[in-house]
């Protein structure tokens, strides 16, 4: 006894051994929130470049000195006098000193600038050649104001600064071209309407004219990101013609191998896809479907979830589509994805998978053939629960447009005990489908005389008993549908003319025509 | 024989029979709506008036869909991961910040207000303007280079009165 207190004290001394590990992680949290504050504030202290021109850089930078928003006052005071000059040095440095302001981590003072009525000067400095820092301070000002609320792109749109921007895109400077397109894609972001205006006003192909084989990456970067906000939104989708002139241009980009450009331009194809068939067609018609497929398998989230939302939409159209998909591999790789630590790509992975499952028999027997059944019971026990919806989702489409073997297959792959066991949810919607799907299945047995053992089997996963507990949900179509069910293959005793052939536990569904027997 | 499958929403309509009394259903009806059609009007187009042939043929059939058939269901509405708009609060790398060695200083000045040097660094043929208060502790032996390299001895008054 004496020795293990001896050990124990000195077990005590070291570190981290003997401690309590919930100890230990808080006290590993609050050691490196300290070291992220520490950071910050030194960080920040730097970043305020408040041009007092009277005051030594030491006592300016100081936050005892002055609070933040003073200095924001008389800073954008001095800005005004600055901007307002004639002088092209006094411009400039004026606008820099903005530009510093509204490049700040925390509260821009977005609002303070514009009412200060500086954005006319602003985009006036945007066409002066002459004065590259000049433009480029105000390019880059002007792209942090628009980074805001719509009212703040709207104050941007206003003064002019489209056209400008959209002559800065020949720039021979390459830094104040990126700036320009960084801001365009500012506006664009903004929603339909101001995409449109940039469209009429021409900006795809003064923007396509910057690619070459010498663009620099980051340039490329904020080309990509600018042309995918080109191409977002809805209620009105791009027109049509916009699209036809972007696609090949993002064809290109998207066999780069820079992750930020991928990432980009699969979430542009996935705006250009979220749409009707005729939206999808102009897409796989590029033929960029198998990349897509490849991108799914991409080591990067970044890249993998807007390849995978892209093949989601294209599986959402037509048969002809969809198989294009399959024809690319993408049964190959949804059973990865499905079983994805992150639970909104197996969610997706899932809703492609069940409008996979909505297409015809032939399409359905490649998702048995490529092994699709396993994953998607794993995903109906233990995914979460948006990921269960759409998983039940599969199942029902599964067995709506699967022919009777497959149906079977789809059983005894343990799908029917798995949607069994949803029932309990609350969402309503979900237990319609499953109750959907249950129908269907014994619509299936129906063809093979055997709704007598489906039954027998729906009771012994303990199904009988959820149905039947749904006869009293409040929802009036749950209670419809348990109801319906009950009666038709609940009901009654008599078995007609149904061949039984039962040998102790398994039950054998017989065919009529052929001697098949399915097992459960 | 193909049309009966094809009721997805999705397909193109097929072209409906010249014959008033003969329909194909084509769009996506729920269970009970279906039920009571399938009754009366499900019938393949060939086969009018031979009974026998059409329960033949459903035989044969064993993936008939008397079950309302299932629609593609588009994207969710949940948001996309990216930002539409972004601040550019980047410092563009600058001076010191482009992570490359100082080689010499080739000008000073404080027009901006605070002196400045141009510094020209290895490897790089663009030089750019660092503030002299970094370059004093990040490289004091180039400053004083620099500042070696300028001294300029004046005379003293004593020598200048002569």
């Amino acid at each position: 006894m004496p020795t293990k207190n001896v050990t124990d004290e000195r077990i005590s001394k070291f570190k981290n051994k003997g401690k309590d590990p919930a100890k230990l992680r808080e006290k590993r949290i609050t050691e490196c929130v300290e070291l992220r504050k520490a950071h910050k504030n030194e960080s920040f202290l730097k970043r305020r470049n408040i041009t007092l021109s009277s005051l030594p850089d030491e006592e300016a930078l100081s936050p005892d000195y002055l609070s933040n928003e003073i200095a924001t006052i008389l800073s954008i005071e001095e800005i005004i006098k600055d901007v307002n000059s004639d002088r092209k040095e006094s411009q400039t440095r004026g606008c820099q000193a903005a530009r510093k302001l509204l490049s700040q981590e925390r509260n821009p003072p977005l609002k303070e600038i514009i009412d200060a009525g500086l954005l006319s000067r602003f985009v006036s400095f945007l066409s002066m050649d002459d004065e590259p820092t000049l433009q480029f301070e105000a390019a880059w000002a002007l792209t942090n104001i628009a980074s805001g609320t719509s009212w703040h792109t709207q104050q941007v749109v206003e003064h002019g600064a489209v056209p400008a921007f959209i002559s800065l895109l020949a720039s021979p400077m390459l830094h104040i071209s990126e700036q320009a397109v960084w801001a365009l894609g500012n506006i664009a972001g903004d929603g339909a309407a101001y995409r449109d205006v940039l469209i009429e006003c021409n900006v795809i192909p003064a923007l396509l004219a910057r690619i070459s084989p010498e663009t620099p990456v980051g340039y490329l970067r904020n080309l990509t990101w600018t042309l995918s906000n080109l191409c977002r939104n809805k209620n009105p989708f791009p027109p049509l013609s916009a699209v036809m002139q972007v696609l090949p241009s993002l064809i290109q980009l998207l066999h780069l191998s820079d992750k930020d450009i991928l990432s980009d331009a699969c979430w542009a194809i996935s705006y250009l896809s979220d749409g009707d068939n005729d939206r999808i067609e102009v897409v796989v018609k590029t033929g960029i479907v198998s990349r897509l497929v490849e991108l799914m398998s991409h080591g990067e989230l970044s890249v993998m979830t807007p390849a995978l939302r892209s093949i989601g939409n294209i599986v959402s159209g037509s048969d002809l589509q969809t198989q294009m998909a399959i024809d690319a591999g993408v049964l190959d790789v949804l059973p990865q994805l499905m079983r994805h630590p992150k639970a909104s790509v197996q969610k997706e992975a899932a809703w492609a998978l069940s409008n996979i499952a909505a297409g015809p028999c032939k399409q359905i027997q490649q998702l048995i053939t490529c092994g699709l059944l396993p994953p998607l019971v794993e995903q109906l026990r233990s995914g979460d629960f948006k990921t269960q919806r759409e998983a039940v989702w599969a199942v029902t489409n599964f067995t709506s447009g699967g022919t009777v073997e497959q149906v079977v297959n789809l059983v005894q792959s343990g799908a029917l005990e798995a949607i069994i066991n949803l029932l309990q949810v609350k969402d309503a919607k979900v237990i319609l489908v499953i109750l959907d799907a249950i129908n269907n299945m014994f619509m299936a047995a129906e063809k093979l005389g055997e709704t007598e053992k489906l039954s027998l089997l729906v009771e012994e996963l303990g199904g009988l008993d959820r149905i039947e507990m749904l006869q009293n949900h409040d929802n009036d179509m749950v209670y419809q549908a348990a109801h319906n069910l009950i009666e038709k293959y609940f009901g009654d005793d008599d078995v007609e003319g149904v061949k039984v052939d039962t040998n102790d536990d398994a039950f054998a569904f017989q065919c009529s025509d052929e001697q098949r027997t399915f097992e459960f | 024989m193909g049309k009966k499958q094809n009721t997805k929403g999705k397909r193109d309509s097929q072209e409906s029979q010249e014959e008033p009394e003969e329909f194909v259903v084509e769009k996506v009806l729920d269970q009970l709506a279906w039920d009571i059609l399938a009754d009366n009007t499900w019938e393949p187009e060939e086969n009018l008036d031979c009974p026998e042939l059409i329960s033949a043929f459903l035989e044969s059939q064993k993936n008939i869909k008397e079950k309302p058939a299932p629609v593609k269901r588009k994207a969710s509405t949940d948001e996309p991961e990216t930002e539409a708009k972004r601040k550019d609060v980047a410092e563009k790398p600058r001076g010191f910040a482009r992570n490359l060695d100082p080689e010499r200083i080739i000008g000073a000045t404080d027009s901006s207000g605070e002196l400045m040097f141009l510094m020209k660094w290895k490897d790089s043929d663009e030089a750019d303007l660092v503030p002299a208060r970094e370059a004093n502790t990040r490289c004091p032996q180039v400053v004083i280079s620099f500042y070696e390299e300028r001294l300029t001895w004046h005379s003293c008054p004593e020598d200048e009165a002569q």
